[in-house]
Formats: C-alpha cells, structure tokens, sequence
C-alpha cells in the first residue's frame, strides 16, 4: 500500500491551502486549528509536504474544501413497501452522497427499536449493507405506543444513547416524567418533538392565507411550542437531557434559548427544510412540501437561521424521510408528511446557505460536523472507542441538476428535483 | 372560451370564461320552458357522478343537467364500491376510466382530491365540491341568480353569513362575486371566520354592522356540523347571534333585501321558519338555476379522451 496525497486542499476552518498525507493506520490523526483530523499522517502548508516522485495517488485538490464529513441527527430510513436491507443500503449510499457519514436513525413502526433482536438484526443489516455509520434511537415506549417504557438497560448494552418514539412522542406526560427519571440515570437523552395532538390532529399546514385558500386545516404553531415547553419542564424536573427535534417556529427558538440560558442540558435541531422554505411552496397543492412540522412563515426561517447562528439550535438534520412517489401523488390531506434529505444534504446546505452568505463554514461545521457528535456520541460497539468522522473534499465550483440518477434512496421526494446544487463530494478519500 | 379540460377551481378561470358561462346558462334555462327540455349537446357522452360525500342536490343537479344535453350518466355509489375496501383514488379512476368515461364529476371531503384526479385523467373533471377548499358549480349558480335577479352582479353588496373556515361555497362565491364587480362581506362566530379569510374582505361581528353596510343579498352558510369534531361555539347560541330570526327577517323585508342559502337549510339554526317562505328568497331559484348552470359547465368542458369531432 502506497499513501495518498492531497495537495493544495483548502481547510474548512481557516481558509488556507495546505497539503496533506493520508496514512494507511486507522489510527493515525493529525491536529488542525484544535480539530483531529483522523486518517491524515502529515499536514504542511501548500507546496511544502514532500510528495515521492512518482506516487500513484496525488489528488490535486485546488479549489477544493478539505473538511469532516457530515452527522445527521435524525434520518428516517423507512420505505413503504421495500425490504429493512434495501432500506438501510440506500439510505447508507444516499448519506454517502450528501456527505454524511453517520446518522441517528429514528424509530418508525417497520424499524421499532424496542427490543434486543431488532437493534441487533437492525446492526448485522448496517454492517453488511451500509457506506454509513448508522447510530440508532432506541424507543421511549415499546412499540411506540406512549404506555409502557422500553426496556432501556437493554437497549443501552446495544449502544443505545437517546430515545424517540419517532413523530409521536409520548402524549402520557406521567409515563414521560418516569421515563425521564429512570432512564436519566443510565444516560439517555430524551430526543423529542413539540407538539400537542389534540391541537394539531388532523392538520398538515400552517394556518394562514395559503391553507385558507387550499381549504387545508392548519397546524397552529402554539402545539409545537406547547410541546417544547411542556418536554423542558418536564425534564428539568426529572434531571433529564433533552434533545429538542425539529424546531419550526420562532417563539420555539426563543423557549430554548431562554432554558439554555437558565443552565438546563437542552439541546437543539432544526430541519434544512426549515431554513429554506415556507408553507408559500406549497402552491397548488405540492405534496413534496408537506411535513412534519410543517413549514412555517418567512419570520420562523429568519429566527431559525438567527438561532443556528447564536448556537441556541445546536445542529441543522436533514430530516430524511423517503415516500414514494404514489404516496406523494396522493391529495395533501391524504399524502405523507416528509422529503428527502441525505442525498443532497451537503450541497444543499452550500448551495442555499453557505453560498448566497447566510451561513459561514463554520457555522456548518459546528452544527452539522462537532455538535451532532457530541450529542449522538458515536461509539465502534467492537473497539469499544468513540467512532471519528472521516474527511471529505468538497469542489464548490462543480453543479449538477439533481434527478433520479443522483438519488440513491431511491425515492424523488425532494423540492431540488430537477434544480441545480453546487458541490461534488469525495467520500471516502482514498 | 378557450378549450378547458376541467373546473377545479373559479380562481382558475379568466372574467371572460366566468361571462361566457354564464350567459350560456341563460340559454340553457330557456330550454327549461319548452316542451321537450333536451338538447343533443352531449349525445353519446359519458358522465360519471363520483360522490365520496353524502349530497342530494348537488348531484342530482348534475345529473339532471347532464340528462339535458343528451348525456348518458353513470352514478358510483362509494358505499357499496371498492372503495370501502381501501381502494385508492388514483385505482378507483383507472378502474372508471377503463369504462372510457368522458366526464367525471367528483366531490371528496379532501381539498385538492379533484385536482389529482385531473392530473390523472383525460376526462373532464368537474369539482363538485372538495372539503373546505371549493364548489366552483355553486359559485355559478349564485351568480347567476344574483344576476337574474337584479340584472348584473356588478356594484351589488353580498354578505355571507356563517361558518367561514370550513365553506368552500363561501371561498368559490365570493371569488366569483368579487370577480364580476359585487362587494363581499363576512359574517359569523370569530373561530369560523378566520383573519387570512378577510384579508381583503369587511368582517362582521354583529347584524346592526350587517344591515349598516347596505348589502343587497344576506347569504346564509349551513352550519357544518359533520365537519365540526369539537364545538367552535355555543350550538345554542347561533341563531339568536347569527341566524334570520323573525325579527331580523322583519327587517330585512323592510329594506327589501334577498335571502340566499346554499342548502340543505338547518331549520331554525341559520334561518326562521317563516324565512323559507320569504317574497325574497332566492333558495328555490338557485336550485333551478344550479341545472342551468351546471348544463353550461358541462358544455363548456373539452374531455381529452378522444378525438373531438
């Protein structure tokens, strides 16, 4: 085995050129600007590693962003009518894509992570099957029914570091409170969704002149802030972390920020989705804009990006939920909440963020590379040691029009469908 | 009138298709009065009445008016169809469009379902009323009463009264009246009428505001109840607050103005007993004037599915 070279890659979080030695030990990590570069030998300025004439394997990368690969905090992975196997394969080749390579699968009812057997016939699929690391969320209710508790113990011998009950959290708010102060002492953190669902059954939009005029009932924001506040509350009392999921709106924001601000072990995510668009996309009735939360107002965007960028929201998910193109045929009410996101998570991100200057690098970085490992704690149940991201190159200056072709999950429930998105990915490097 | 596949939606149509609708309703009620009250329009035509909602007139106004222009009519009974077995929409229409029909006239409790079916089809697809979204064949028969009835809809005042949030009638007839030069005002209890509704719309609480306003036409809303799961307000409440009683109705002969209702009418809830027998009501003429309308729709519409010779 020979080395690779990398030269003239520029550096996330500096912006300088530098040239780079991948080593052959897994082991091997070098330091940059306080961040562990695993798999890198040697580091030095551009022009200055002395590269072997002749090696086989010299990537010119200027032009090039060398940086960690993406963690995705929330990926549903479920596709109605296809095999576990086919699932966790595309959903492992869609991370790879989008730049990921690791992701906290959420329960949903084909993959309820309740019992022993599942999460280990859910792992032999990842390790055969899947380009990505996939940590799991084990349930907070068995079947994720919001009766009984999991068994936690159980699930935490399997790696099992926080609990969801996926898109329904528990409505039971005393089996929570239990939950909470038992599993809190085993670790878990307690990833949960606001809501309220006798405010919010049987609605799919945010109420305003776009779900007057299609006649769709709306989905008022005060159930998801509720929610929020109710879930804090609740693990403050129990001494229980919390994971707070796919915060939509803005006064959502600003309950965090002010329990982050009074010292509770909160944590945050938003959506991308959540970042780019508004109920206004969803026009005449456009399926691929129905999720869950919904999309909200032009102010809950801002306030969301204001929240990334003050580090009240701690990480931006894709939010992956594949749907198949009949179930998105279907009327809105009818139709499937949920798009696509892994596959162009990446490009996405630099083309609507980073590139018109919403976001900067490192906002990126800190949000979709640092923090979600550090809340998720990616751990190699073999060794036994903490897994690190790989590193990935990023072309800025290349574009595709995203079609079938470049989605690998295998389902085109995504708003970029036939738009174009800047970025190519190499992942792994070799 | 440029070739049209479907209504779906009044939005969808310019000021000239709406006019030319309606003054081709006007010709199709002069059949009425004749003694064989058929013309060959449609001859060897299919139309399909798809109703996934209980409706009486509705429907039977379509049917009735298909049977006018020569139509052959084919009625799908969701009760006792596949579709209580959990077939799909997008199933049930292949299954239908194998019969090779040429109309197909749908109401669905789901907003937007009339369009899906539109997409998938080539039949000419007539929303006869998709959940709280639109009735565009309700808004015809409106404006065309209204015109009958004062000679033009334009400059005329129109207050629809009731349960705004769920009324795809109020959405429909009121684009159309504001569409032909009518002013439109809301009211009804504060939850059912919500602030995105009257954006560009006067708002009402009380009658006193109503009759202030000078409106020609008092346009009553039925109380939705099967669309009601938890009250919005007292049920008790609604007739003194927002009903015709027989005092407002006094008034309202007074000033000399017209009544209308989409139907069916909850007795005692929207309107008084003695408001169904009122000189003004324009109730029964809309019923009339619906098959007019409805006929005008229907010969309007180019279907896709075959060559149009």
């Amino acid at each position: 085995m020979t080395n690779t070279y990398i030269r003239n890659a520029t550096w996330v979080l500096d912006g300088k050129q530098y040239d780079f030695c991948l080593g052959q030990d897994s082991e091997t990590a070098c330091e940059l600007n306080g961040f562990q570069l695993p798999g890198i030998e040697r580091i030095a300025p551009a022009g200055e590693l002395e590269i072997p004439a002749g090696a086989p394997r010299v990537h010119d990368a200027t032009g090039k962003i060398l940086m960690p690969a993406l963690f995705d905090m929330h990926a549903s992975i479920e596709i109605e009518g296809r095999s576990k196997r086919e699932c966790v394969s595309r959903a492992g080749q869609a991370a790879i894509a989008g730049g990921v390579w690791g992701m906290l699968v959420i329960p949903t009812p084909g993959f309820c992570f309740d019992n022993a057997a599942t999460l280990d016939s859910f792992h032999d699929a990842v390790t055969q099957r899947s380009a990505a690391e996939m940590l799991t969320a084990g349930c907070i209710s068995q079947g994720m029914k919001g009766e009984q508790q999991a068994l936690y113990n159980t699930l935490a011998a399997r790696g099992v570091s926080i609990l969801s009950d996926g898109a329904n959290p528990p409505s039971n708010l005393l089996m929570l409170h239990r939950a909470m102060k038992y599993a809190s002492e085993i670790g878990m953190t307690f990833a949960l969704r606001g809501d309220v669902p006798a405010l919010t059954a049987n609605t799919c939009i945010q109420p305003g002149v776009t779900s007057y005029n299609l006649g769709l009932h709306g989905t008022v924001p005060c159930a998801e802030e509720i929610g929020i506040d109710t879930a804090l509350r609740l693990a403050a009392d129990a001494g229980a972390k919390v994971h707070v999921q796919t915060v939509s709106t803005a006064k959502g924001v600003d309950i965090i920020r002010r329990a982050k601000a009074a010292g509770q072990q909160v944590t945050a995510e938003v959506a991308l989705h959540h970042l780019l668009f508004t109920h206004e996309n969803i026009g005449d009735y456009d399926t691929t804009y129905k999720t869950l939360p919904p999309l909200r107002d032009t102010t809950d965007c801002e306030a969301l990006l204001a929240g990334v960028k003050d580090g009240t929201i701690d990480c931006i998910v894709s939010d992956h939920t594949p749907c198949t193109p009949f179930a998105k045929k279907q009327d809105f009410t009818t139709a499937p909440q949920g798009m696509i996101g892994l596959d162009t998570f990446l490009q996405a991100i630099y083309t609507y963020l980073i590139k018109p200057g919403k976001l900067s690098w490192e906002d990126v970085v800190r949000t979709c590379c640092i923090n979600p490992v550090n809340i998720a704690n990616p751990i190699d149940l073999e060794e036994d040691v903490p897994s690190a991201a790989p590193l990935l190159l990023f072309d800025p200056e290349s574009s595709f029009e995203v079609g079938a072709d470049n989605l690998p999950c295998g389902t085109l429930n995504t708003p970029f469908l036939g738009t174009t998105l800047y970025g190519s990915i190499t992942l792994p490097l070799q | 009138m440029k070739p049209r596949k479907d209504l779906l939606t009044i939005g969808d149509l310019s000021t000239e298709d709406v006019n030319t609708i309606l003054d081709s309703a006007t010709a199709m009620k002069d059949i009425f009065t004749k003694s064989v009250k058929k013309v060959p329009a449609l001859k060897g035509k299919s139309v399909l009445t798809l109703f996934y909602e209980p409706s009486t007139r509705t429907r039977s106004s379509f049917e009735v008016a298909a049977h006018r222009l020569s139509a052959d009519v084919t009625t799908f009974t969701v009760s006792t169809s596949s579709v209580v077995k959990g077939e799909s929409v997008h199933d049930t229409i292949d299954t239908l469009m194998s019969m090779k029909m040429d109309y197909i006239i749908v109401r669905h409790k789901n907003s937007g379902i009339p369009a899906v079916i539109a997409r998938h089809c080539k039949a000419a697809v007539i929303n006869a009323g998709d959940g709280a979204h639109a009735h565009p064949s309700q808004a015809f028969l409106d404006a065309f009463t209204i015109r009958e009835k004062y000679g033009t809809v334009a400059g005329k005042r129109v207050v629809i009264i009731g349960d705004i949030l769920h009324s795809r009638v109020a959405r429909s007839t009121s684009t159309i009246l504001k569409r032909l030069g009518a002013e439109v005002a809301y009211m009804g209890p504060g939850p059912l009428v919500p602030p995105q509704a009257y954006t560009d719309i006067p708002r009402f609480t009380n009658w006193d505001d109503v009759f202030e306003w000078k409106p020609d036409v008092i346009y009553l809303l039925r109380v939705q109840n099967e669309r009601i799961d938890t009250p919005f307000f007292p049920a008790k409440d609604y007739h003194q607050a927002f009903g015709v009683t027989d005092e407002r109705l006094r008034r309202i002969d007074d000033l000399n103005l017209s009544i209308m209702h989409p139907g069916p009418v909850n007795r005692g809830v929207e309107l008084c007993d003695a408001a169904m027998d009122y000189r003004n009501s324009l109730i029964c003429n809309q019923v009339e004037n619906g098959i007019a309308a409805r006929m005008s729709i229907l010969y309007h519409l180019t279907p896709q599915t075959q060559n149009n010779d």
